[in-house]
């Protein structure tokens, strides 16, 4: 033992001394307890240890996450080796920590495990060395070496001893301390998985107000999902919506989520065909590697005035569509997913279908709702889908949803899958379009559905009315209708041609009207058309409650009064809106 | 569209011809409203009208909840067959106070 009177070599002792192996095992651990730098509180544990055995030097070798090689971390004395590495078994300190077992090596000369290069390189003399391992649960932490002895001649057992007492405690607290940056670093992870997620949450759209048509609900199985849905109105009133489902979980899947939706929401802005949307999103994902993953999705928009969904399906399961009557058809994906490659479909165009829901409401939903399980273990699969959302006519859409939700998701169980949902329930907006306008905006074919009387093109001014109120007149009279009838159907296309007017182009903006009339002996066909890109904003010319005087809507009121049968089509050729009118003769 | 005003001691009378439609509306409107702001009340005279549109029916609609929410009478008299076609389609014959001729409706106050 060094028994001399020690000097404070580090500085931070504080000037004390000691002389008693206990009261430094309590110093030592009192330092590794109270810093929170590890490399700190070994270089100050060492220090103390050096110059209480009254030693000369000390180097402390931590084992490397190899697990094989050691490296030292701390050192003591006129030579800093900190840093060196030292292979498995070499030297007296690989040898220590190989056999987890303390050396004391009196004469380094004769000793064949020293390991004279360092001696050598840095002109130190090592005469005497005791080390003592660093063992915890009989996993090796490493060593602690003390070498030369000041005072007394060469090392004895009792420093030793001392040393293993000491190099135990240092041990304890050295893997205490890696356990501790451990749970940190756990809870950095947690924290920011959490923020993932939050962040992940905000990309879904915020539920509308109450009896809004398209509701969505997502639970991821983690902490974060690839699977995502997404809708948001137009000007004009109509709904763009999509569903997707990347493959696989995790992190990477969620990045490739988010990449996704946020495609969705900037390019859908524009883009308002969902085929044509689908194959630049394709585009899009395929142009940086994916990774080997892929997603199917289907895209969407709804028009809540005419009840008409007008769809893609890229790889997606299909879509169920439920009528009023309760009846149900399956849409399949007729195209592969996107991600895998350009050039999957044709010119990048995704197949479209057009249906109307006429009341009824379209689901759509990842594979994680037909492949979760219920509560004795089976899939829900598709049957136990259709049965839950065929009550689609009793319940609220959202309380279908739920009831999805809380099948798979019971109280402790672990979701398999993430769980998506998606619906468009066209019920209320029918319920305020009413029978009256069947609206399926149909393209109209270009074969003249009778012999032409008349075809106008003229600008959209009030002051064009007489003329064309004069033209159709002159059509109807020489059809042999009567003067009733002459007037009933010159003010319908005279309203008609009002509505192109106050609707069809904004507020200065300059457009045409353009009107037809045919004739087959048994009826008049008359079209009205606009060369808008708009599509006609049909809730603005519906007709009104008659006990509302208002004027609005009156109009459209008078033109179904008179005529037989009234449609909107899309013109077989340009852009435009067409409102076909017939009116039955004799 | 052409208009007459013939001012009695009980009504004044705004006799309207020809077209009322979208590009006189606005016009048929304005020569109401202002008749009715000064006359104790208010005759239509419809006999001449060849034509009228949804417009020309709002802007009789306007001037008959004008004038009762102030308190005058808003008749329409000598509705022209076309005009009558129009108010009947709209289910507007039953809401306005229609006379066959101003006499009448002046013997009728």
């Amino acid at each position: 033992m060094g028994s001399s009177a020690a000097t404070d070599i580090d500085g931070s002792g504080g000037g004390m001394e000691f002389t008693d192996p206990l009261e430094l095992l309590a110093v030592v651990s009192r330092d590794f307890a109270s810093s929170l730098d590890l490399d700190v509180a070994m270089a100050r544990g060492l220090t103390r240890i050096v110059h209480n055995l009254g030693a000369e030097a000390g180097s402390l070798f931590l084992v490397e996450p190899d697990g094989r090689r050691l490296a030292c971390r701390a050192c003591v004395g006129p030579v800093d080796i900190a840093g060196l590495y030292l292979e498995p078994g070499q030297g007296i300190v690989g040898q220590c920590v190989e056999h987890n077992a303390g050396e004391i090596v009196r004469n380094v000369e004769g000793d064949p495990r020293f390991h004279r290069a360092v001696d050598q390189e840095t002109g130190f003399k090592t005469l005497s060395v005791i080390c003592a391992p660093m063992t915890v649960q009989d996993a090796p932490i490493g060593a602690v070496q003390v070498l030369n002895k000041r005072v007394g001649g060469l090392f004895g057992f009792q420093d030793l001893n001392t040393l293993k007492v000491l190099a135990h405690s240092m041990g304890l607290a050295i893997r205490n301390a890696r356990l501790a940056a451990q749970v940190v670093e756990q809870e950095r992870m947690r924290r920011e998985l959490e923020l993932a997620s939050e962040i992940q949450r905000s990309l879904l759209p915020k539920p509308g107000p109450a009896g809004s048509p398209v509701i969505g609900l997502n639970v991821p199985a983690r902490e974060v999902s690839g699977d995502f849905f997404d809708y948001f109105p137009f000007d004009d009133g109509r709904i763009y919506f999509c569903l997707g489902d990347v493959s696989g979980k995790g992190m990477d899947a969620a990045l490739l989520m988010a990449k996704a939706s946020s495609l969705f929401r900037a390019l859908g802005k524009t883009l308002r065909e969902p085929g044509r949307l689908l194959g630049r999103l394709n585009a899009e994902i395929c142009e940086t590697a994916s990774g080997g993953r892929f997603i199917t999705m289907v895209i969407g928009i709804y028009d809540p005035r005419s009840g008409v969904v007008r769809m893609a399906n890229a790889g997606h399961e299909p879509p169920l569509l439920f009528h009023r009557d309760g009846s149900m058809v399956d849409l399949p994906a007729t195209a592969p997913p996107i991600g895998i490659a350009r050039g999957v479909v044709p010119g990048d165009l995704f197949p479209e279908q057009e249906f109307g829901l006429d009341g009824g409401t379209l689901y759509v939903f990842t594979d994680g709702v037909t492949e979760g399980r219920m509560p004795d273990g089976s899939m829900l699969d598709i049957k136990g889908v259709t049965r839950i959302l065929g009550r689609t006519a009793q319940v609220p859409t959202l309380a279908l949803l739920e009831t999805v939700r809380d099948m798979l998701c019971r109280d402790g169980a672990e979701l398999r899958d993430d769980l998506t949902l998606l619906a468009v329930d066209d019920s209320g907006p029918r319920a305020a379009r009413g029978d009256r306008l069947a609206v399926l905006p149909q393209r109209q074919d270009g074969t003249p559905p009778g012999e032409p009387l008349l075809s106008l093109r003229l600008p959209a001014l009030p002051a064009r009315l007489k003329l064309i109120r004069a033209a159709i007149g002159e059509a109807a009279r020489s059809c042999g209708c009567s003067p009733k009838v002459v007037h009933d159907v010159v003010m319908a296309v005279d309203e008609a041609c009002q509505n192109v007017i106050r609707h069809a182009y904004p507020d200065g903006a300059a457009g045409d009207v353009g009107v037809a009339a045919f004739g087959d002996g048994s009826k008049l066909i008359f079209d009205v058309r606009d060369y808008s890109p708009v599509p006609v904003d049909i809730a603005k010319i519906q007709p009104r409650d008659l006990d509302d005087l208002r004027p609005g809507g009156l109009g459209t009121h008078l033109i179904r009064e008179v005529m037989d049968e009234v449609a909107f089509l899309q013109p077989a050729r340009g852009a435009g809106n067409l409102l076909r009118m017939t009116k039955m003769l004799g | 569209m052409e208009h007459q005003i013939t001012r009695h001691d009980t009504a004044t009378v705004v006799a309207l011809r020809g077209d009322v439609d979208l590009e006189s509306s606005p016009r048929a409107r304005k020569i109401l409203l202002d008749a009715l702001d000064t006359a104790p009340a208010l005759l239509v005279d419809m006999s001449g009208v060849s034509y009228i549109d949804s417009s020309g029916i709002a802007s009789l609609v306007e001037s008959f909840q004008t004038g009762r929410a102030n308190g005058k009478r808003f008749v329409l008299v000598a509705v022209s067959e076309p005009a009558l076609r129009v108010l009947q389609l709209a289910r507007l014959d039953r809401v306005f106070d229609i006379h066959g001729s101003v006499d009448d409706a002046l013997a009728a106050d």
